[in-house]
Parts: C-alpha cells; sequence; structure tokens
C-alpha cells in the first residue's frame, strides 16, 4: 500500500464523520491552541525583554552603591543588653543593637574609596568603572552664586547628545568643561537665544557644598512658605549661623542651655578652608527629557540635574576635599563585556559587601514570572491533549465497531493486519496534524490582539513601550507542537488500530 | 519438488483431511468434518448443500479468509498453512478473487475505488489501477456507472461491480458464494454469464457456492454435495 492511499483512504475515513472528526478535534485544537500559546509567550518574552534589556548598555550595566555591613571585627557580644527578660527578647534586642549603623551600632558602611573602586575595576568581566559623584553644589556665572544640583555625566551616549541643543557634548572624560541644563540657564535668566548663544565659551566655577561650613542645624518654615525661594531660603540660613550665639537671650534653664550649647558646634575658625572649587567651561545647553524619552525606562539618567561635569573631571573636584576622598564616590557603574556576565560580577561585588542594582534583578524576576505562566499553560495544555487522547481512542474505537463490515471487506480483498494498523494510526495522526495546524493558527491569530492588550498593560503599569511582539512564533515552535499533538493522538489510535487489525473477517461478513 | 511443480500447472485446489471447529466447549461448532477435494486448474466446481453444511466455511478457507483448525490445503500453487499474516493477505489480493451472496462493497466509495480496492492494498499505481478498474468495470456492462456508490446502484450492479472487483486481477482461482443469492432470475443469469465468460477467457479455476440444482448442473463441471461438513456425494 502506498503512502498516498493510505493518506487518502484515511482522510477519506474521517470526512465520511465530519461531526464526530470535528468534535473529536477540537480537544487537539484546544490543547494545540495553548500550547502554542504558551510556547510562544515564553519565546516572545524571552526575545522582548532581551531586546528591552539591550538597549542602549543598560543591560551590561551595574550600578555599585556603598553599603552597611556589619562589623566583622568586633564581638557581637560586646553588646550590652540590660533588664531581666526572657531569652529570645533578650537576643532580639541583643542583634538589633548589633545591627545598629553608625555612631554607638556595631555596623559599619562600606565606602567606595579609591581602593575598593580600584578592586572593582579589576574584576573579571568589567570592561571599564565609571565613577558617580554629584550632589549639591555653588554655581557661579559672573558674579551670581546659585545653587545647583551637579551630575557628572556621559558625553558618549548617543542618547544623550540628542538632548544638546546647542553646543556640544564632552568629548574627554576629562576635559575642564561643563554643561547646563536648559531650565537652569533659564532660571539664572540667561532668558533670550542670544544669551544662550553667549554664554557658551564663558566660565563657570563650581563649588562643592561643604556641610562641615554649614550651621548645625537648619531652619525651616516647616512647609508654611508661600514661596520665598533663595531669598527666603538664604535668610533662614543665615538665621541658623546666627541662632547659637544668640542663646543666652533666650529663656532656657541652665540646663538647657548647657545641653543645646554642647550640642551645638561653634563654627571652628580652624577649620580648613577647601579647595572644592574650580572654574570650567560652558560648552554646551542640554534639554530636559522629552515625555517620550522619559517613557523609555532604561534612559533616564542623567533626568534633572543642573549641571554635568564630564565624570573624571567631576571626581577629581570632589576628590579635593580630604574628608570626601575618605568617603568615596556616591555609586560607580560597572561595564561588563557580555550581558550573561553580569551575573557574575553582581555576584562578586555583593562579596565585597556592597550594594548593588542591575536590569538582571529584574530580568531575572520577570523571567521567574513568565517561567510559572509558561509551566501553569504548558500544565494545561498537557492535560487538554491528554483528555483529547482518551476522547480520540474512545471515537476511534467506536469507529472500529461501526465500521468492521467495511473492515472485513478489506481484509477479505488483500488488507494485511500492518496495512489496517496504519489506516487507523494515519488517521488519528490526521487528527493530530489537523488540529496541531489549526490550534497553532489560532494561536497565531490571537497573538495579535492579545499582543495589543498586554502591550497596552505594561504601558500603564509601568510606563514602558515595548518595541516587537511579547509572542514570537519560531518556525521551532510549530515543530513542538505538531510533535505533540500528532504524537498524542497517534498514541491514542494504537489499541483501536490493533483492535481493527484483529477483526475477523469471516466474522464481520457472516451477517448481513 | 519437480513432481510437485508438475501437479501445480493441474491442480488448482487441494484439500486434505480439513476441519474446521468453531467456538469452544458448549458452544463447538464442527463446521467441516474432514474434507478431501482436489479440483483442477480451469474446472469449474459446483457446492451443493443445505444451509450451514459449511459451504461458506470451506469457500472462506479457499480463499484464505481463515484458517483450517486442521488439514492441509493448497490453493492456486500456494501451501496456505505456511503463508505468514502478510503472504497470506498478498494471497487474498492476488491469487484468489471472491465473489459472496450479500456483494459486500464499501458502502461509501465509488464503483471504481470498490474495484481498485484490492490493488490499493496490493500497492499497485493509482494510474495502473484506475485502468484495469475501467476496463473491468467496462466488461461486466458498467462503463456508465463508474462514479457511482453502491446505494446508488441496483442490486444486479452492485453484484457485477463485486465481479469486476474479483476478476480485475485476473485470479487463477475464483470463489463464489451464492453469487446469485440475492437477485431475480433474469439479473442472475446476466451476472453468472459474466462470471463463466472470465472463467472461460481465461482459463481460471471455479468454485461455486449454490442451492440451485439447475444452476450447478448448467455452468459446472463438477458437483459436489457437502452434508453436515462432509462431502457426501460427487457427480459430474
Ligand atoms: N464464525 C462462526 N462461528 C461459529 N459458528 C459458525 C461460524 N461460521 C459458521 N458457523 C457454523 O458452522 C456451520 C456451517 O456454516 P456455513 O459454512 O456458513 O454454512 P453454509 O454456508 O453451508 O450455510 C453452521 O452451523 C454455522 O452456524
Ligand atoms: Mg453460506
Amino acid at each position: 500500500m502506498r503512502w498516498f492511499d493510505l493518506f487518502r483512504w484515511a482522510l477519506a475515513a474521517l470526512g465520511q464523520q465530519k461531526l464526530r472528526t470535528s468534535l473529536t478535534t477540537l480537544g487537539v485544537v484546544f490543547g494545540a491552541f495553548v500550547l502554542a500559546a504558551s510556547l510562544s509567550i515564553n519565546e516572545g518574552v524571552q526575545e522582548t525583554i532581551q531586546r528591552e534589556a539591550s538597549k542602549g548598555d543598560a543591560a551590561r550595566k551595574v550600578t555599585v552603591h556603598p553599603a552597611w555591613r556589619a562589623n566583622r571585627d568586633s564581638k557581637k557580644d560586646q553588646v550590652e543588653v540590660k533588664g531581666r527578660m526572657s531569652a529570645e527578647r533578650h537576643e532580639r534586642i541583643r542583634k538589633a543593637l548589633a545591627d545598629r549603623r553608625g555612631g554607638g551600632g556595631l555596623a559599619e558602611r562600606v565606602d567606595l574609596t579609591s581602593d575598593r573602586l580600584e578592586t572593582l575595576a579589576r574584576l573579571p568581566h568589567v570592561r571599564r568603572l565609571i565613577p558617580i559623584v554629584g550632589g549639591p553644589v555653588v554655581a557661579t556665572l559672573g558674579h551670581r552664586p546659585e545653587d545647583a544640583s551637579l551630575s557628572s555625566g556621559a558625553g558618549e551616549d548617543p542618547e544623550f547628545r540628542k538632548r544638546v541643543v546647542a553646543g556640544r557634548a564632552f568629548e574627554a572624560e576629562d576635559e575642564r568643561s561643563v554643561l547646563l541644563s536648559e531650565m537652569f540657564a533659564y532660571r539664572i535668566g540667561l532668558v533670550d537665544d542670544a544669551d544662550i548663544a553667549q554664554v557658551i565659551g564663558k566660565p563657570l566655577r563650581i563649588e562643592f557644598w561643604n556641610p562641615e561650613e554649614g550651621p548645625s542645624f537648619e531652619v525651616s518654615l516647616a512647609g508654611r512658605s508661600r514661596g520665598g525661594g533663595r531669598d527666603e531660603w538664604l535668610a533662614l540660613r543665615q538665621l541658623a549661623w546666627q541662632l547659637p550665639g544668640m542663646l543666652d537671650q533666650f529663656r532656657l534653664t541652665a540646663d538647657e542651655s548647657s545641653i543645646l550649647k554642647k550640642a551645638i558646634r561653634q563654627p571652628s575658625a580652624a577649620a580648613v578652608p577647601i579647595d572644592a572649587a574650580d572654574d570650567y567651561q560652558v560648552v554646551g545647553i542640554f534639554r530636559e527629557l522629552t515625555h517620550e524619552e522619559n517613557k523609555d525606562a532604561w534612559s533616564r539618567f542623567p533626568a534633572d540635574t543642573d549641571l554635568i561635569l564630564p565624570r573624571q573631571t567631576a571626581v577629581d573636584l570632589y576628590f579635593r576635599d580630604p574628608a570626601r576622598r575618605k568617603g568615596g564616590v556616591h555609586r560607580a557603574v560597572l561595564l561588563i563585556d557580555d550581558m550573561r556576565n553580569v551575573k557574575e560580577v553582581v555576584d562578586r561585588v555583593e562579596a565585597l559587601d556592597l550594594r548593588s542594582e542591575s536590569i538582571v534583578r529584574f530580568v531575572e524576576r520577570e523571567r521567574l514570572t513568565y517561567l510559572l505562566i509558561f509551566g501553569g499553560m504548558t500544565c494545561v495544555a498537557a492535560v487538554a491533549l491528554l483528555v483529547s487522547a482518551l476522547g480520540i481512542a474512545n471515537t476511534m474505537l467506536m469507529s472500529v465497531l461501526q465500521r468492521r463490515r467495511e473492515i472485513g471487506i478489506m481484509k477479505a480483498v488483500g488488507a494485511a493486519d500492518w496495512q489496517l494498523q496504519a489506516l487507523f494510526l494515519v488517521e488519528g495522526g490526521l487528527i493530530g496534524l489537523i488540529g496541531g495546524v489549526s490550534g497553532l493558527l489560532l494561536a497565531w491569530t490571537i497573538s495579535f490582539p492579545g499582543d495589543a492588550w498586554v502591550r497596552s498593560m505594561i504601558r500603564r503599569d509601568m510606563q514602558i513601550d515595548l518595541s516587537g511582539s511579547i509572542f514570537a512564533f519560531p518556525a521551532r515552535i510549530g515543530v513542538i507542537v505538531l510533535f505533540f499533538t500528532i504524537g498524542v493522538t497517534v498514541v491514542a489510535a494504537l489499541y483501536p488500530a490493533r483492535r481493527a487489525s484483529k477483526v475477523d473477517p469471516v466474522t464481520a461478513l457472516r451477517h448481513d | 519438488m519437480g513432481s510437485d511443480r508438475d501437479e501445480d500447472d493441474e491442480v488448482a485446489i487441494r484439500a486434505v483431511e480439513l476441519r474446521k471447529v468453531y467456538g469452544a466447549r458448549d458452544a463447538r461448532v464442527e463446521a467441516l468434518r474432514g474434507v478431501s477435494i482436489e479440483v483442477k486448474n480451469g474446472e469449474r466446481l459446483a457446492l451443493l448443500g443445505k444451509s450451514g453444511s459449511g459451504k461458506s466455511t470451506l469457500l472462506n478457507l479457499l480463499g484464505g479468509l481463515d484458517r483450517p483448525s486442521s488439514g492441509r490445503l493448497r490453493v492456486g500453487g500456494r501451501d496456505l498453512d505456511r503463508l505468514s499474516g502478510r503472504e497470506m493477505a498478498r494471497f487474498r489480493s492476488t491469487t484468489v478473487g471472491m465473489i459472496f451472496q450479500s456483494f459486500n462493497l464499501i458502502p461509501s466509495r465509488s464503483a471504481t475505488e470498490n474495484v481498485e480496492l484490492p490493488m490499493i492494498f496490493a500497492g499497485r499505481s493509482p494510474r495502473d489501477r484506475r485502468a484495469v478498474a475501467r476496463e473491468a468495470l467496462e466488461s461486466v456492462g458498467l462503463g456508465e456507472r463508474m462514479e457511482h456508490r453502491p446505494d446508488q446502484l441496483s442490486g444486479g450492479e452492485s453484484q457485477r461491480v463485486a465481479v469486476a472487483r474479483a476478476l480485475a486481477n485476473r485470479p487463477r482461482v475464483l470463489l463464489a458464494d451464492e453469487p446469485t443469492g440475492n437477485l431475480d432470475s433474469q439479473t442472475a443469469r446476466q451476472v453468472m454469464a459474466l462470471i463463466l465468460d472470465h472463467v472461460r477467457e481465461h482459463a481460471a479455476t471455479l468454485v461455486l457456492v449454490t442451492h440451485d440444482e439447475e444452476l450447478a448442473a448448467t455452468c459446472t463441471d463438477r458437483v459436489v454435495r457437502l452434508v453436515d461438513g462432509r462431502i457426501a456425494a460427487e457427480s459430474t
């Protein structure tokens, strides 16, 4: 018997019982649909994560922050817990005291000092280490000092270069240049386009704010200010400076007065003036992020800063202060050679007791979620296929009984047992094929509205505009789905096929 | 072995002490109780006997539809007791042609497809077997009805399709089990004529099971009577 005939006859037999065939196939269609959708989502989500994460360098970046760690040297037993209490409570309180950060506690800060930065830079897979400093500064253009926020930043990032609206971006990490934000320029009175054009090339003096230089406490209006702005704030600062000297004029008891005097640090005349100020040439103006750019989750930096210095330049200025040098930088960005090595680097960074941030974490969490979804859907598909397999076995068995006479005739005119078996197995396989293909088509069709729906959900919940579909249909999925559906239906047809081949032609033909 | 070969040319069917038992214990039926028979090549044999005497059982054994409980059987040059299941199927599709009282056509298939059926299982090419089926149907006078399904055909036409199917492969042995039992006398005569024409034309061997004494006498060379699964009498 030829393959061609085998398929033709099996198909004709299925066509004979259109309703029954359709109902039997429906189960397979459902199973194939869920399986296809599940595989497709799994595939598509992986691709999407990969794609989204590898936009720019984001996926290869690990941001390292200083962190607190339990002091290893001191013995925890040193902590003294007073009072008589249950062992459990004693332990809880002892632990809380031991973990207390700073002064009295035993936890210590792990800073991003020069030494640590060097260690980080030497970690395997780290291509580049970018120390990042920033903070409040006083910027003086001409004779006007202004408070401003400073970041150290990127000239090389093409996303950022797009935002430079006048002048140029940095060309070197250590050039003595500064970029102004459009809004900062506006704030300090560079309102006309001509002013902007004219400020390029001018020197800007930048001075890091030194907390040591300020008053030892703040005076604020408890949020009741009507918007006095900078002048109001400067006046309050002035008040804070002068208050300690006037303690005696308040109505305070001697005790209160001495407590406050002890607490308030006197501005020491001996304080070393710190040379953390310098002049930088304004080379460009950059605009704020547009709404669209802001939506793009991974390219937020630098988002809202007034001034940007080249990275090395910023670190140099920052480290002029020995106290700052001791405290290290705010954070450091590690650029990893390959996304796949990010996890390893993160582990190493954490082994150094530093805190790190990377997309890997996020991506891993997402993967887990989708793995669960995928697993769940695959289970549903498996159950659906199993149930439809039982249905197929049942209907085919019925059909063998119904077609006993036909089978008998076939045997009488020369059908061998294997041919009848093959006929029924092919029948089963065809149900699997038809069901599988329909399920695949269904999943493919549904993927369009499905994708739109998920996309709108992600846009709403995460403010991310995904590129590409979260459903992917590589040929592999088709092969897997058909392999399973055909496999399952052929297995379901095994027993009925065997029964068909065992039909005794004499008995089958004896009665009319 | 040489003598066996010589015999092959002469003897189409040789059965020795054939027994067939159906069922077991209480339901045990001895359908054949030691039947020995020899049919020469090109001979036309009639099997007569009352209902239940074992005629169909014997014919089914000859056609390879069933195996005897004991005894030896050689048909068309093949020892049936030595054939495997596959070889037996091949034997059925190529060496013998069977015609039944109840036509036994597949109702959902056209006349052509029914005629093609044995050739499909024998693995002949579609083009080949289509030509053969057409010729066979034309030879039984159904050239115009090739695409009709059995339920669109009369009894006589149906049986002619069955005859075409049995003859399409030019079998050496033709086995007919009351082929005219369901037909009116005129149609019966036409169908018998077709069968006899073929037998004559191809020098085939015919075993015809029938009730009809007159048909047996006019159409065959020899008559064998079965009674209760045994051969009771022979006449020529
Ligand atoms: N498959 C079978 N199972 C049990 N008994 C059978 C079977 N086939 C035939 N018989 C019995 O064997 C006997 C001979 O039957 P059969 O050969 O059909 O007779 P005939 O064709 O001469 O009318 C009958 O008694 C019949 O009941
Ligand atoms: Mg009978």
